[in-house]
């Protein structure tokens, strides 16, 4: 049977914003609709109307010309409306078949069958009896997918799923979606990826400030049109230019190793790697395989062995971050508002903390508070941070503000090395735009970056050299013109 | 010497008997905790429940109603928490606090009027049985039910979270409050259920202190159970069983430390009043070492106030 949904004039007002402005749309199924837009633009609001979280504030959702009352999550699933959320909404101690029955009322026998089913026809596989914890993120997404097709749904919301996901299991996802497709099921893929747009949805619509903004055939579009749209602007890409980069060593990493007493944790094995200055080297990985384990013992949060570490003809492995700016190595950890960043402090206080003996923040003890707000006016204006108000606090800036700040925060004392940990996770395309620029900018000084990401474009495109880890263990260093992105793939999958 | 195996199963009966409130008082606590509410009002919950319990034995004369009264009570109090920190979203900690002193403070009030009057006679079961089985007799009839009720519980407390599907939603509201709400479960009801159950747990500890361990009102006559309790929640790791192993170890040293005073035992007297909370805590730490183990089984939303945004 034919599914309609249709969306209309739907208006959420949050306090300060507009989340939603009389959006209308009308989709069928049999085709993979996108929903394109920054963060911000407002697709999340309305997929979580759609699926009950929120209620508007004014309009009408209609599935098959009857009128829904999405009250509450369990009505999108009583009117068949699916959703996988982009955080994933499972509990993360229990096992995958009690994540599964918890919210089913059927028999514990028919739902193993019905799983069992949906495994074998999609080419699942996910053991049932171990903790949802234990999984990989692309397992952990599957069982959001099971959880949906147990209820056989008209409409399945799919909100930005690839941005854990490895790129053999994207195809993968793909895959799934299409088969979904075919058999009747709605698709909504909410993302701010083009490519994935191009390569598998039929129609796409664009949202931008709330509003939407375009409707079309994706056969009328290509990346650059739906980028255009997305942002509202032409962008500029910018291209990293290969130089001769110099060939005096920066960083020399010898037989590094870190074991952990948390099992959660993955240890470190053996890494080794040198940079040169003026290089970046990207680290690739899928989440979970020791990037942060990695970062932590870079940048001295992990102390180890005096001898493993030799930066700038010093052995500093077991110096603690602040003691290793000193020697002007820089930091931004991935977590921007629980490691980078103190959200209920002021902007000016945060970057006090990264405190210099050369910066003269405190004197006897006391703070320099006219010498802290300075110096915070300086990188606010040179990193182009989107506010004036040095005494807000930093939870109130938006990922891409925040970004700027820390990443002005470490470059403004031009440090040598800047380790930085997934700079644009989460960010909208102009402000992963601006970092990039500014990172490809350093290395043009002659700094040298190590980049740990998990976006694969992200490094193909900055990184000199590119290594990937898996389970703790660094592959061999690759020059990034002999690396494709499938290559990586595979390489973060674990093989060879 | 000769030892009387009924001597020793009477010393085992009396040691169960003390661990009785403390198994009460952790499994009530366990669930409230397990849906990820941190109630530190335990100590104030029992001595709630302890004069409740005596004051209604004492003026309706009815064992029956003293004893839900007192179960009442203390899901009333606990209410009173449940209203703070679910629907005023007020801190855990600070609002538990507060019930235990609230607790203490009226119970002391009320009591006023009941120091020194003597209890009742709790019936006890299958008394006709005592003498038939040597060592065991004494250790498995001749107890109040709410002995019986006691030992029971943990299993039913396991048997309860492990299969079914109600104990499947209080585990996934203290995994993730916020995912359980996307999945359309009402997590204020489910917090709300478990904080008034672990009240009413709480309100049968302190009925059986007054009522049946020593039947008769003393001022702070929990005297910290309350505390070890919440302790035995913790390190237990959440899990019933271990709660039991925990509350006999506790019972059995204060029982053991007494006789050994009593006999004159040259060790410092404040050793061996010390020495059940820290063997206690030292065994349970030492059996659930295992890491993997606690990742499972601590709700990861304790203590922390959920707020659905709308």
């Amino acid at each position: 049977m034919n599914t309609n949904l249709k969306i209309s004039n739907v208006t959420k007002i949050y306090p300060g914003c507009v989340a939603n402005d009389n959006v209308s749309l009308e989709l069928n199924s049999g085709k993979i609709y996108a929903l394109l837009g920054e963060n911000g633009a407002g697709k999340s609001t309305l997929v979580k109307i759609l699926s009950g979280v929120v209620i508007p504030d004014e309009g009408k959702i209609y599935l098959n010309k009857n009128i829904l009352k999405l009250n509450s999550p369990s009505d999108a699933k009583k009117n068949d409306i699916g959703m996988v959320f982009q955080h994933f909404n499972l509990f993360e101690t229990l096992s995958v078949f009690e994540n599964l029955i918890i919210d089913s009322d059927e028999q514990r026998e028919n739902l193993k069958e019905k799983i069992d089913t949906i495994m074998k026809k999609y080419n699942f596989s996910v053991d049932l009896d171990v903790p949802v914890l234990n999984l990989s993120a692309g397992q952990k997404q599957k069982v959001e997918i099971i959880r949906c097709l147990i209820r056989s749904p008209k409409v399945l919301i799919m909100d930005e799923p690839t941005s854990v996901l490895t790129e053999q299991e994207t195809s993968e996802l793909f895959l799934s979606l299409k088969k979904f497709s075919e058999e009747g099921i709605l698709i909504i893929y909410i993302t701010h990826k083009l490519k994935e747009v191009m390569q598998l949805c039929d129609e796409v619509a664009v949202m931008r400030r709330g509003k939407l903004v375009s409707v079309s055939q994706i056969n009328n579009e290509n990346i650059e049109s739906l980028a255009n749209k997305m942002v509202g602007q032409d962008l500029k890409t910018i291209k990293k230019k290969k130089e001769n980069t110099s060939s005096e060593q920066l960083i020399k990493i010898t037989n590094l190793n870190f074991t952990s007493e948390d099992p959660f944790e993955t240890n470190l094995v053996d890494i080794n790697f040198s940079l040169n200055r003026g290089e970046c080297l990207g680290i690739a990985g899928i989440s979970g395989n020791g990037q942060s384990e990695l970062f932590q013992v870079l940048s001295g949060e992990i102390i180890s062995n005096k001898n493993s570490i030799e930066f700038n003809k010093n052995f500093i492995g077991d110096l603690n971050p602040q003691e290793r700016r000193e020697y002007l190595m820089a930091f931004s950890p991935e977590d921007r508002l629980e490691q980078a960043a103190i959200p209920q402090m002021a902007i000016f206080e945060n970057v006090a903390l990264n405190n210099f003996k050369s910066s003269n923040f405190f004197n006897n003890g006391l703070i320099n508070k006219s010498k802290i707000k300075e110096h915070s006016k300086k990188i606010i204006s040179e990193f182009n941070v989107n506010t004036d108000n040095i005494d807000l606090k930093s939870q109130f800036l938006s990922g891409g503000n925040l970004q700027k700040l820390i990443i002005g925060r470490e470059l403004i004392t031009s440090p040598d090395l800047l380790i930085c940990f997934n700079p644009t996770w989460g960010l909208d395309v102009g402000a992963i735009n601006y970092i990039h620029e500014t990172l490809i900018k350093i290395n043009e000084q002659n700094k040298s970056i190590i980049l740990i990401s998990t976006d694969t474009d992200e490094l193909l495109k900055l990184s000199d050299k590119i290594s990937v880890i898996h389970r703790g263990k660094l592959s061999k260093i690759m020059n990034a013109e002999d690396v494709t992105s499938e290559k990586l793939g595979i390489l973060m999958g674990g093989g060879n | 010497m000769i030892i009387d195996v009924n001597f020793v199963g009477l010393i085992i009966a009396s040691i169960m008997a003390s661990a009785v409130p403390l198994i009460l008082a952790s499994c009530g606590e366990l669930i409230t905790e397990r849906s990820g509410v941190l109630n530190l009002g335990v100590e104030g919950m029992m001595i709630i429940g302890a004069i409740s319990g005596f004051a209604l034995m004492t003026v309706t004369g009815s064992l029956i109603i003293a004893v839900f009264g007192a179960m009442l009570a203390g899901v009333l109090i606990s209410t009173i928490f449940a209203f703070l920190t679910q629907t005023l979203i007020t801190n855990h900690v600070a609002t538990g606090l507060a019930l235990t002193i609230f607790g203490i403070g009226i119970s002391a009030m009320i009591g006023k009027n009941f120091v020194g009057i003597p209890g009742k006679e709790f019936p006890v079961l299958f008394e006709g049985l005592k003498d038939t089985i040597p060592l065991l007799s004494p250790i498995l009839f001749g107890h109040s039910i709410v002995f019986y009720f006691a030992f029971a519980l943990p299993f039913i407390t396991s048997y309860f979270l492990k299969k079914t599907k109600i104990g499947l939603i209080v585990r996934a509201v203290g995994d993730s409050p916020e995912s359980a709400s996307n999945q359309g479960i009402n997590v204020r009801l489910v917090r709300y259920a478990c904080i008034l159950y672990g009240g009413a747990m709480c309100g049968l500890a302190g009925a059986y202190l007054s009522m049946i361990y020593t039947p008769q009102w003393i001022e702070n006559m929990t005297g910290g159970r309350g505390w070890i309790a919440l302790a035995l929640v913790v390190f237990s790791t959440w899990n019933p069983i271990k709660i039991l192993i925990g509350a006999m170890i506790f019972g059995g040293l204060t029982i053991i430390q007494f006789h050994m005073q009593a006999i004159g035992v040259r060790i410092p007297v404040q050793f061996l009043t010390a020495l059940p909370y820290i063997v206690t805590i030292i065994v349970l730490v030492v059996i659930s070492r295992d890491s993997r183990k606690i990742r499972l089984s601590t709700p990861s939303s304790l203590g922390k106030s959920f707020h659905k945004d709308n």
